[in-house]
């Protein structure tokens, strides 16, 4: 056995990718020995490739007699041109994505009218320039062929004026009995015109109920903080001014709230630069692996229904080293394991050893009362107003489940007579503990607005489309209350009418145009005599800068939450009861991204699955129900009963079933229709996430998942460099030596990269999340084609920055790390010493290059590549796209078509349009940090670094100096110009013991 | 025994060969000549939608070419006019010619005219004109002397071995800035000089590399 067959490192760490890997069963060895897996070669279609092949032979002959004409092409200019627009170079405009209580700042590419790209607004609280996944899809939503065109009622065609002669009759009425019987059904908004309308709607009509809600919402942590306070407030944190971070089932780096200003700020706590740096330490207790867990320092897999038990231990922990936190009144605290106990005491410890420079954060999945006592800890430890604030939501319409359940039950005793749904699909994703399809039927009059005719709009009498927010003026507030402005970047392609417009007509009866309505509501709020310069300078910004809340200072009374847990004591459950998690989909979120074709074929960090939901068990749970992957599975919960496949996550708390919300669309279109298993009817509106008692069983049969999990697999070789940072502080050199070689010595006469720009890329994956974000970024930037579930399960996909996932440690308690890689452009590039056409070639400033329009497709060079990051397009994937998806393509970039290989290319359109403005601009030399490659503009971390390797006063020069840098296969001599910085673990000595006597799991054996 | 095949048949091997190479050799030579970009698309000159003369607006009237083409220096794209440019002299010159019916009626209606595009590189190549005519290449380089052209025809192949031949040595084209749209500049007896001069001033270094153009 050599050396590198050795799994073995030299951390001792044991490195594996999936159970299949460590069980070596015969479908990895497979996946192993063939390149490309079963099938890869042979278009699965009835024609077999001789026939296709005889067809195309007869095809081209005869094409051949008129081929040699060249086709007319038109140039349409405008009839009068636009101001500032010039075709050629793309324009940048400020808007503002609404998310929930939260709007993302955006700068949204343009060219010629068309946006093309998103990215975060540097100078926004909510994004800092990073993003998500989401933000990054969004665009594709906006283009998407499937969203609603037409007014419809009672499903026939109707117009928008029909609706507006109708509704002013219907308003009259009701306004004549002060708006009863009329009720709105909203998402949870924080906009002061929304809030105005708002407002103005509910005095012409002072009987009527609004109420927001959403699937997925800010409610439990408001809630929480009203527990505590007596008000609605909003926590924001800021990680970066704190040592120690306990989060609790808060996956506050990818699924929750803030996630990108969170794991930003969180990062730079822990971005070691010089050996000695500061480095903040992670505590995760959490049921489901979740990215957050993935870079915890010391992770607790448990039950997520111990978590409000496990907090309270902890509270009682700090109470018993000398705190003064008083919110157990009478009550005992929950009976917790020895295990647990000893954890909540180091937790406690290392906390109040660093003065209290420490913030406990709470996920939404737990109950009001959690956040409560978690932000009790935090005033205890002098955390609010530090790395902690409490923010009013000023302007905001709530979310409220207590309200929708007595809407629908209002709607079943038929005391609603016009309902109005705006920008929601509850019949599809309202819990299954409410009957909300059955209330809709005895509503008289039912209005539906949404980006799509989806299930609500199919039992409502009128269905309006709504314009995407990248087509309507608008203003949001931020979740720290900044004020943000949207503008539209095209006009609405299948207009539809914004919700602003909307409300207006509800509030006024008025027919206005969206951006007079917002102005309106400006209007009385800037100066006068400035409004015009003030109104162009926040749509400049894309906000009023500074405008944040300011904290809220009230004292917070814990006698409150002792009252509550007096009522409702806080129980531990027992273990041997099984708990079903639901958790917000990274693909579908709560079932409105399902029709989004980029998010639903981006794998999940953690399982590595696309295009499906699963019910996710950890190992000793599939092995007690006996059943592997892709088993189909009956979960039950309370009466109702779905059917999904198993997928086996090591590292998940045992006895916990965790599966995704926002799948199994019925009306979603045509890419989401029937992609996953619906799991809102397991849902109730009472905990809404986590639940006890549930009832799982092996059901008949299998489903194929798509799973990206073994592709590419790099036979555990030191790709990922890990370290504790004790170790490293110690003995930084190790990571360099992780992999011995021979000395590096080449066949070939090497070239000489010294002169002009040479381009590089340094990954730090102590700062990579796994989040997504980048492999988004990269498909919209460079036109990236989708390929299906089928082809991706066949390791098909076409993106050009994968995020590789590892477990490390045993099967029971194992560690995660994530690994982005792209196209390594090595300077000895084994794929170019193989292509027979050079169709991959290397220019002079150590680029490797792919030159489509020489490549034959012989994929000889994704064969030798050692990263395998060649991608190749067996079909013509790019060929059936609608009129609309062909305008969201980024016009800098060849749209690729079927038979070519493609890869990363570092961006080289952004390289070659920044190198053109620089010898516009007097000849200079390109500035560091005037090229951002896709990936690294949209890592909300900051894990990526691009520049002039050549210059040694660049970024990426000062970031590749450090000791943490790597190169991943150095020994081939492939000389990579994509570097990797080690990543580093903080754990607590004491920690340590504790984990080596009980483990790593929760709860009750 | 009789032959059964007449002396001549056993040059029919040779004949055979002969005519093997001859249809090869005629075959790959027909498609290199007429398959090139400079058989088939040289002398390309499309009918337009508006019958407009660049020999009278450029070269009669000598109308500078960033009149029409006004995004030519800072732009990938030279741009075709928008209607508006025609109008800017046409609301008061020839107001009722038959010729500029279709300008007026797109004006009126504001229906775009749809000019056909004539020198036109491959979708994978990405040209930008700035790049050129801030080097000093003027418009005449690649696009003939329009300012004689009634009807403007493409004049070079724009192919890439053409493209190449310039990228590797752009002497013969450079010329001062001023002169990039003067289609009746000639190269003086101080080219050389001028060359020398230039090269090292603009920093005149076209890429050779696929990824110049190929992205």
């Amino acid at each position: 056995m050599s050396k590198h067959d050795d799994k073995k490192q030299a951390t001792g760490k044991e490195y594996w990718r999936s159970l299949d890997q460590l069980a070596q069963t015969e479908r990895y060895k497979e996946f192993l020995h063939r390149e490309f897996p079963e099938g890869a070669s042979q278009n699965n279609n009835a024609w077999s490739r001789r026939n296709f092949l005889g067809i195309m032979g007869a095809s081209l002959a005869l094409a051949g007699l008129t081929g040699c004409r060249r086709p007319e092409e038109k140039i349409v200019p405008y009839v009068k041109p636009p101001e500032e627009v010039i075709p050629g170079i793309p324009q940048q405009y400020a808007t503002a994505m609404p998310f929930g209580l939260d709007a993302f700042g955006l700068v949204v590419e343009s060219h010629v009218g068309r946006p093309t790209k998103i990215e975060g607004n540097p100078h926004h609280p909510s994004t800092l320039g990073g993003s998500n996944v989401f933000m990054q899809a969004e665009l594709l939503t906006m283009y998407d062929p499937d969203r609603s065109k037409l007014v419809l009622n009672s499903g026939r065609e109707s117009s928008w004026d029909n609706f507006v002669a109708w509704w002013r009759e219907r308003a009259e009425l009701h306004q004549a009995d002060s708006g009863r019987g009329l009720a709105v059904l909203s998402g949870p908004f924080a906009s002061p015109t929304l809030y105005r309308l708002k407002k103005e709607f509910l005095r012409a009509n002072p009987d009527a109920q609004w109420v927001s809600w959403e699937p997925i919402s800010e409610e439990p942590m408001i809630e929480g903080m009203r527990l505590l306070t007596g008000e609605p407030l909003m926590p924001i944190y800021s990680l970066d001014k704190t040592e120690v971070i306990a989060a609790f089932d808060c996956d506050f780096v990818y699924t929750e709230p803030g996630s990108i200003v969170n794991s930003r700020r969180f990062m730079d706590g822990r971005r070691i630069k010089e050996q000695h740096d500061p480095m903040n330490r992670l505590y995760v207790a959490e049921a489901a692996f979740t990215p957050t867990g993935a870079v915890a320092d010391h992770r607790l897999a448990l039950q997520a229904g111990r978590i409000p038990a496990l907090l309270m231990g902890l509270a009682e922990a700090l109470a018993n080293l000398g705190e003064d936190i008083d919110i157990f009144g009478n009550q005992r605290p929950p009976q917790l394991t020895a295990h647990e106990r000893a954890w909540c005491l180091e937790l406690a410890k290392d906390m109040l050893i660093r003065n209290g420079r420490a913030v406990v954060m709470v996920g939404r999945k737990q109950p009001a009362h959690a956040h409560a006592i978690a932000m009790a800890i935090n005033a205890t430890l002098g955390q609010i107003g530090q790395s902690v604030s409490l923010k009013r939501i000023k302007e905001a319409s709530l979310p409220d489940t207590e309200a929708l359940a007595s809407l629908i039950n209002d709607m079943k005793g038929g005391r609603v007579k016009t309902l109005l749904t705006i920008g929601l699909n509850p019949a599809y994703s309202v819990p299954g503990s409410l009957d909300f399809a059955g209330g809709l039927e005895r509503v008289e009059h039912t209005v539906h607005m949404g980006l799509y005719a989806d299930e609500t709009a199919a039992r409502s009498t009128w269905h309006l489309p709504q314009a995407h927010f990248l087509e309507s003026w608008g203003d949001v507030r931020a979740a720290d209350g900044t004020l943000t402005f949207m503008q539209p970047l095209i006009a609405p392609l299948y207009g539809g009418h914004s919700d602003v417009e909307l409300y207006s007509l509800m509030a006024t009866g008025r027919d206005l145009a969206g951006y007079d309505i917002v102005r309106e509501t400006w209007q009385g709020r800037f100066q006068r005599g400035l409004f015009e310069s003030k109104w162009q300078q926040v749509l400049h910004d894309g906000m009023v800068r500074d405008s944040a809340t300011e904290d809220e200072n009230t004292g917070l009374r814990f006698s409150r939450l002792v009252q509550h847990l007096a009522r409702h004591p806080i129980q531990a459950p027992e273990a041997a009861i099984d708990e079903l998690v639901l958790t917000p989909s990274m693909a579908t979120f709560d079932g409105r991204y399902a029709n989004n074709g980029w998010l639903q074929e981006c794998p999940d960090p953690v399982t590595k699955l696309a295009w499906d939901n699963a019910a996710c068990l950890a190992p000793p749970m599939a092995q007690r129900l006996g059943v592997k992957n892709e088993d189909m599975v009956s979960v039950t919960m309370h009466g109702k009963t779905v059917d999904m496949p198993v997928w086996i996550v090591p590292g998940q708390a045992d006895h916990t079933v965790v599966t995704a919300l926002g799948y199994g669309r019925t009306a979603a279109g045509k890419v989401g229709n029937g992609v996953g298993v619906d799991t809102y009817p397991l849902r109730s509106h009472h905990d809404a996430y986590v639940r006890q008692g549930v009832k799982i069983s092996r059901s008949s049969g299998t489903y194929l998942l798509a799973n990206t999990q073994d592709h590419g697999s790099m036979e555990g070789r030191p790709l990922v460099r890990e370290m504790q940072v004790q170790d490293y502080r110690k003995h930084p050199e190790t990571i360099q030596h992780m992999e011995e070689h021979p000395p590096l010595k080449s066949l070939w006469k090497e070239h000489d990269y010294k002169s002009g720009y040479q381009w590089g890329m340094s990954i730090d994956l102590n700062a990579c999340i796994g989040c997504n974000a980048c492999t988004l970024a990269c498909q919209a930037e460079n036109n990236i084609p989708l390929v299906g579930k089928k082809q991706t399960r066949k390791g098909r996909e076409m993106h050009w920055i994968r995020v590789d996932r590892y477990f490390t440690g045993e099967v029971g308690q194992p560690e995660m790390v994530h690994q982005p890689v792209p196209c390594q452009h090595c300077e000895n590039a084994p794929c170019e010493q193989v292509c027979p056409v050079a169709a991959t070639v290397h220019d002079s400033e150590g680029l490797n290059l792919m030159v489509y329009n020489r490549c034959i497709g012989t994929r000889y060079c994704s064969n030798n590549c050692p990263y395998k990051v060649r991608r190749f397009n067996f079909f013509n994937y790019t060929s059936d796209y609608a009129e609309t998806i062909k305008m969201a393509q980024n016009p800098d970039v060849t749209v690729r078509s079927r038979g070519v290989m493609e890869k990363c290319t570092y961006c080289l359109q952004r390289i070659n349009e920044a190198r053109q403005i620089a010898k516009k601009d007097g000849n200079r030399q390109i500035r560091d940090g005037e090229i951002q490659t896709a990936c690294q503009q949209a890592c909300p971390t900051n894990a990526i670094v691009f520049g002039n390797i050549n210059d040694p006063d660049s970024e990426v020069s000062r970031t590749r100096a450090r000791n943490r840098t790597y190169y991943m296969l150095a020994y081939l001599n492939v000389q990579p110009r994509t570097s990797y910085m080690a990543k580093l673990r903080n754990p607590m000595e004491s920690m340590l013991q504790v984990e080596k006597k009980y483990g790593k799991q929760g709860g009750k054996a | 025994m009789a032959q059964i095949f007449p002396r001549w048949t056993t040059r029919l091997p040779l004949l055979a060969a002969v005519v093997v190479v001859a249809v090869i050799v005629g075959g790959v030579g027909f498609f290199w000549y007429y398959g090139s970009p400079e058989y088939r698309n040289v002398g390309y000159r499309p009918s337009q939608p508006v019958a407009y003369s660049h020999k009278l607006h450029a070269g009669d009237l000598g109308i500078d070419c960033r009149y029409c083409h006004t995004s030519v220096e800072y732009s990938a794209s030279a741009i075709v006019p928008p209607t508006q440019t025609c109008m800017n002299c046409h609301e008061l010159i020839l107001t009722e010619s038959e010729k500029l019916l279709p300008v007026r009626e797109s004006w009126a209606t504001g229906m775009p005219i749809e000019w056909v595009r004539v020198n036109k590189v491959a979708d994978y190549a990405f040209f930008n004109h700035s790049a050129h005519i801030n080097k000093g290449i003027g418009c005449k380089s690649c696009h003939g002397n329009v300012a004689q052209m009634e009807k403007v025809m493409q004049v070079e192949p724009l192919s890439m071995g053409w493209c190449l031949e310039c990228h590797r040595n752009p002497d013969p084209h450079l010329r001062p800035l001023d002169k990039i749209t003067d289609m009746k500049w000639q190269p003086g007896p101080d080219h050389a000089e001028f060359v020398e001069r230039v090269k090292n001033e603009w920093k005149v270094d076209p890429p050779v590399d696929c990824s110049g153009c190929h992205r």
